[in-house]
C-alpha cells in the first residue's frame, strides 16, 4: 500500500508543482513527477496482481468525519494498471506537446489531479471516498476539455454536455449506493458487501439499475453516449487519451465492483441488460466510426464500440455464472478485463498519434491529410501498429482479447436458457459485425491519413513531432505487442482479478503457457509461434525475391485515366471511402447530403462550381435528446414570465411564502 | 419586583413594535430613521431588563452593544444617506399608508395566532411576549416589500433583524455574546454596503427608487 500511497502523493505533488512553478520548468517537472507517480502506482498494482493479496488503508484526514478508505485488490489493480499506463504515457507526451492553454498552471494542475483520481477511483473502498474521487475525476476532466480552446463554441458545448451527463450519472450512482447502505448499513465497501446479501431482491435490483445507469453513461454506452463523441475530440490529446483509455473503463469497473462484487451477482436479467447496452454500443459506435472524417471523432466512436464489447463480456460473464457455467463465465470476464488493458494501450496510443498529427498538420480532418508516412515515419509506424491492434490483427493485443471473448461466448452455448442465448447470439453477431466495421474505419484512418499524396498544404508541410511524444506512443504500443504475442504471460494476473469479480474460486480454463490454450474446452492459439512463422515466411519471400528479381525496379507513372496531370484531389477521401457503407446503413445513420451546382452565366450546360456537403449527425442526439432539451428550454422560458425584474415582486414572493408557511403551520 | 419587571419588559417590547408600526405611518425618511433609532433603544432596553432580572453580566454587555450599534450607529449612517437627498420622502408606497396600517394590524393578529404554540412550550412572562417579536419581523418584511425608496427598504431589513433579535432575547434570555456580536456587526456591514449602493445609485440614476432598476435584469 505504501507504494500506491507514494504514487498518489507524487501525483498530488505534481499538481502542486504545476501551480507553484514558473512557466519554463513547469511542464517538465510536473510531468516527470506525475510519471513517477504513475510508475509507483503501476508497481503497486502489479504486486497485488502477482501475489493476489489485498492491501487496505484508512485515514481520518482528507475527508472530514468519515475519512478516506482505500483498498487495492486484484480487480481494482487491473484498472489501476490501465490508468497508470495511459497516465505515464500522457505525462511523457505532455513534455513535448504542452503548448498554449495546456501549459497554464490551472491546466497542468488539473491534468495531474485527473491522473491521480484515475488511479484512486479503483482503490476507493467506501461510498464517500469513491464518490469523492469519482466527482473529482469528472470535474477535472470536464475543465480540461476547455483548456486548449476556451473560446471555441464546440469545446464549450462539449464541456456542458459532458458536465450535465456526468453529474446526472453521478447522482444516479450515489442514489444506488445510498439505497444499499440505507437498507444494509455501513458505508465502506466491505460493510456493503457483508450486508447486501440480506437485502430484498427488489432493493438490490433497484440499486443495481441506478448504479448501472450512471456507470454505463461513463462508459459511453448507447443511448447515454452522446457526451463522448463531443468531449473526446475537443479535449487536448493527452486528455483524450486518458479519457478514452482509462476514464471510460471506470464505468466498467463500477459495474463489476458494485454488481458482481458488492451485490454478489444478483439475477440473470441484470447481466442481460448490461450485454444489451454493450451490443447496442458496439454496433452503433462501429457504424459511426466508419463514417467519421474527424480523426479524433472516429477514435471516440470506436471507443464507444470497444467499451460495448467489454460490456458484452461483463454481461456474458454475469449471466453465465448465474446459469452455472463458471468456466465460460471466467473466460468472458478475463476477456473483458484483458480488453480494458488492451484498449488502454492502443486507444491511448491512437489518441496520442492523432494529437501528433493535429500538431504537425493543424487539422484533424482526414479529408485534408495524406502522405504523412513520408513526413512522420515514426508516428505512422506506431499509429499503424495500434490500428492493427484495434482491428484485431493476429499477434497484436486486440486479437488475443477478442478471441478470448468469442471463446467465452461460444462456450456459453452449452446452456440453453433464453437469457444466455440472447446474450450469446447478440454478442457473437456484434463481435463479428463490429470487427469488420472497425477494420474499415481504421483502414480509412491510416490509409487516408498516412498514405497517398497530401491533400492540403498543412499535410504537405508536416514535420515529425518531438521525440518525447513518439516515446509516449511507443510506451503504449508495448502492451499491444506483449498481450498480442505472449498473452499467456498476463493470464494469471487477469485471472486473479476475475476471481474477485466472479466471487468463485473455480479453476481457470486457461492453461499455463505463453499462448492461450483452453483446457476442458476446445480452442487454442499460439501467437508467438504464429509470429515466428510469419517472420520465417517473410524472410523466405525476401530471399526468394533476391534470387528471382534480378532486374532493377522500374519506376513509371500510374495510369492516369487519360489525364495528363494527377492531383492529390483525385485520390480517395475519407468521405468517399466510407460512402458505400454509409449507403448500406443509411437507415441507421440518416446521412444528410446536399449538392449545389452553380452554372456559368452563358450556358446552363457548363457548371461553374459544385458544392457537395455530406453530414452524418448522431441520430440519437437529434431525435432522443433534442426534444428533451427543447422541452426544458420551453419550461424555463415560461417560468421566466414570473420574473419581470421588479425587486418588489421578488421580495413579495418571499413575503407571501413566509405568510403561507406561518398560516399552514399555525 | 416581579410586577415592575413584567411591566418594564412589556413596555420595552411594546416600544419595539409600536416604533415598527410608526415607520409604516411616517413618510419623511428622516423621521422613519428616528423611529428606527427608538426601536434599537427599545431592543437594548429589553436586553438590559432581562439582564438585570437574570443577573447575567454578558447579557448586560450585549444590551450595551445593541444600544450602540442599533440605537446610534446604524440610524446615524442612514441619516447621513438621507441628508444627501433633499427630497427624501416616501412619496407613494406600493400600498398606501392607511392600508399599510390595517395590514400591520392583521399581521400582528397573525403573529399572536402563530406563536401561541411556541409560548406553550415554556410559559414565562418573557415568552408570552414573543408574538411582539414575530409581529416586528412581519411588519419589517412588509415594509421591505411595499416601500419604494432604497433607504426605506434598508429600514425594513433592519426591522426584520430587530424582530429576530427580540424573539431570541425573549425566548432564550439572550444568546451568547459572540453570536449577538456577529449578527450585529453583520447588520452594520450590510448597512455600510447598502449605503454605498444607495449613494452610487443616486449618482447614476438620480433616484433611489428601485422600480427604476428593472432594466438591469439580464
Amino acid at each position: 500500500m505504501v507504494l500506491l500511497l507514494l504514487g498518489l502523493g507524487a501525483g498530488l505533488a505534481a499538481a502542486v508543482a504545476s501551480g507553484a512553478l514558473p512557466l519554463r520548468p513547469r511542464v517538465p517537472v510536473a510531468a516527470s513527477l506525475g510519471a513517477v507517480g504513475c510508475a509507483l502506482a503501476f508497481a503497486a498494482a502489479m504486486r497485488v496482481l502477482v501475489t493476489g493479496s489485498v492491501e487496505s488503508f484508512h485515514t481520518m484526514k482528507f475527508l472530514p468525519m468519515i475519512g478516506l478508505t482505500l483498498s487495492l485488490d486484484p480487480l481494482g489493480a487491473v484498472f489501476v494498471v490501465a490508468s497508470a499506463l495511459v497516465g505515464f504515457a500522457a505525462c511523457v507526451y505532455c513534455i513535448g506537446y504542452a503548448r498554449g492553454g495546456l501549459q497554464s498552471r490551472t491546466a497542468m494542475a488539473l491534468l495531474m489531479i485527473f491522473i491521480v483520481t484515475l488511479l484512486a477511483v479503483p482503490v476507493a473502498a467506501s461510498i464517500v471516498s469513491f464518490m469523492f474521487c469519482w466527482e473529482l475525476m469528472a470535474l477535472s476532466s470536464m475543465l480540461l476539455i476547455l483548456t486548449d480552446q476556451l473560446h471555441s463554441r464546440e469545446a464549450r458545448s462539449a464541456a456542458l454536455w459532458y458536465g450535465v451527463m456526468t453529474q446526472l450519472g453521478a447522482a444516479s450512482i450515489l442514489l444506488g449506493l445510498l439505497l444499499i447502505t440505507v437498507h444494509g448499513g455501513g458505508q465502506t465497501f466491505a460493510d456493503l458487501k457483508a450486508h447486501s446479501s440480506g437485502l430484498s431482491s427488489t432493493i438490490r435490483s433497484f440499486a443495481f439499475v441506478l448504479t448501472l445507469l450512471g456507470f454505463v453513461s461513463k462508459a459511453g454506452a448507447v443511448p447515454l453516449h452522446v457526451w463522448l463523441p463531443k468531449a473526446h475530440p475537443e479535449a487536448p490529446s493527452p486528455v483524450s487519451a486518458l479519457m478514452s483509455g482509462a476514464m471510460v473503463a471506470m464505468g466498467v469497473y463500477g459495474i463489476v465492483r458494485i454488481g458482481a462484487d458488492l451485490l454478489h451477482g444478483g439475477t440473470t436479467w441484470w447481466w442481460v441488460l448490461v450485454a444489451l447496452f454493450g451490443a447496442a454500443s458496439a454496433l452503433y459506435g462501429a457504424l459511426h466510426a466508419t463514417t467519421s472524417t474527424d480523426i479524433k471523432r472516429l477514435l471516440a466512436y470506436s471507443t464507444i464500440d470497444f467499451l460495448g464489447l467489454v460490456l458484452i463480456g461483463v454481461g456474458a460473464a454475469g449471466a453465465l455464472l448465474d446459469t452455472g457455467q463458471p468456466g465460460a463465465a471466467r473466460l468472458a470476464l478475463v476477456a473483458a478485463l484483458l480488453l480494458v488493458i488492451a484498449h488502454a494501450g492502443f486507444k491511448g496510443a491512437l489518441f496520442l498519434g492523432a494529437g501528433a498529427v493535429e500538431r504537425a498538420t493543424g487539422t484533424r480532418n482526414l479529408d485534408q491529410l495524406g502522405g504523412l508516412i513520408h513526413r512522420m515515419p515514426g508516428t505512422a509506424l506506431l499509429f499503424a501498429l495500434s490500428a492493427g491492434s484495434i482491428m484485431a490483427i493476429p499477434t497484436l493485443s486486440g486479437f488475443s482479447s477478442e478471441w478470448l471473448l468469442l471463446q467465452g461466448l461460444l462456450h456459453g452455448f452449452a446452456d440453453r436458457s433464453t437469457p444466455t442465448l440472447i446474450i450469446m447470439l447478440l454478442g457473437i453477431v456484434a463481435l463479428a459485425l463490429t470487427g469488420g466495421l472497425t477494420a474499415v474505419a481504421f483502414v480509412k484512418a491510416f490509409g487516408i491519413g498516412f498514405l497517398g499524396q497530401p491533400r492540403s498544404s498543412g499535410a504537405a508541410n508536416a514535420v515529425d513531432v518531438a521525440p518525447t511524444m513518439k516515446i509516449a506512443m511507443a510506451l503504449l504500443v508495448l502492451p499491444s505487442i506483449v498481450i498480442g504475442v505472449v498473452p499467456g504471460v498476463v493470464m494469471p494476473l487477469i485471472n486473479r482479478a476475475a476471481t474477485v469479480g466472479l466471487g468463485t474460486n473455480a479453476s481457470s480454463p486457461i492453461a499455463k503457457g505463453s499462448g492461450l490454450v483452453l483446457s476442458q474446452l476446445r480452442g487454442a492459439i499460439q501467437p508467438a509461434e504464429l509470429l515466428m512463422g510469419l517472420v520465417l515466411v517473410f524472410v523466405a519471400i525476401w530471399f526468394a525475391q533476391l534470387g528471382l528479381a534480378q532486374r532493377r525496379a522500374r519506376r513509371v507513372d500510374a495510369w492516369g485515366c487519360g489525364r495528363d496531370v494527377q492531383t492529390p484531389r483525385m485520390q480517395y477521401t475519407a468521405t468517399s471511402f466510407a460512402e458505400p457503407l454509409q449507403r448500406v446503413f443509411a437507415d441507421v445513420l440518416r446521412p444528410q447530403s446536399d449538392v449545389e451546382v452553380t452554372h456559368v452565366a452563358e450556358s446552363q450546360y457548363y457548371e461553374q462550381s459544385l458544392l457537395y456537403e455530406n453530414q452524418v449527425r448522431d441520430v440519437l442526439e437529434q431525435h432522443g435528446y433534442r426534444p428533451i432539451i427543447d422541452a426544458a428550454i420551453r419550461a424555463g422560458k415560461s417560468a421566466r414570465r414570473i420574473q419581470n425584474g421588479s425587486i418588489h415582486r421578488y421580495l413579495a414572493f418571499g413575503f407571501v411564502a413566509l405568510l403561507i408557511i406561518l398560516v399552514v403551520l399555525a | 419586583m416581579s410586577t415592575t419587571y413584567v411591566g418594564a419588559l412589556e413596555l420595552a417590547s411594546g416600544a419595539v413594535l409600536v416604533s415598527a408600526v410608526m415607520t409604516l405611518w411616517r413618510r419623511q425618511v428622516r423621521s422613519i430613521v428616528t423611529m428606527l433609532s427608538l426601536q434599537g433603544m427599545g431592543l437594548a432596553a429589553v436586553a438590559i431588563i432581562l439582564a438585570v432580572h437574570e443577573h447575567d453580566k454578558a447579557l448586560l454587555v450585549t444590551g450595551g452593544l445593541v444600544f450602540v450599534v442599533k440605537g446610534l450607529v446604524v440610524p446615524g449612517l442612514l441619516r447621513r444617506v438621507s441628508k444627501l437627498d433633499s427630497n427624501s420622502r416616501e412619496s407613494e408606497p406600493l400600498v398606501n399608508v392607511p392600508s399599510s396600517l390595517v395590514f400591520a394590524a392583521v399581521l400582528i393578529v397573525l403573529s399572536y395566532v402563530v406563536s401561541s404554540r411556541v409560548t406553550s412550550f415554556a410559559p414565562t412572562e418573557a415568552t408570552h411576549l414573543t408574538p411582539i417579536g414575530i409581529a416586528t419581523v412581519l411588519v419589517g418584511y412588509f415594509m421591505l416589500v411595499t416601500r419604494r425608496r432604497a433607504v426605506s427598504k434598508i429600514v425594513g431589513l433592519i426591522l426584520v433583524d430587530n424582530g429576530i433579535a427580540l424573539v431570541t432575547f425573549l425566548l432564550t434570555s439572550g444568546v451568547p455574546l459572540i453570536v449577538e456580536l456577529g449578527s450585529s456587526l453583520d447588520v452594520l456591514l450590510v448597512v455600510v454596503v447598502l449605503q454605498f449602493l444607495v449613494v452610487s445609485m443616486g449618482r447614476h440614476l438620480r433616484t433611489d427608487e428601485l422600480a427604476e432598476m428593472k432594466a438591469l435584469r439580464d
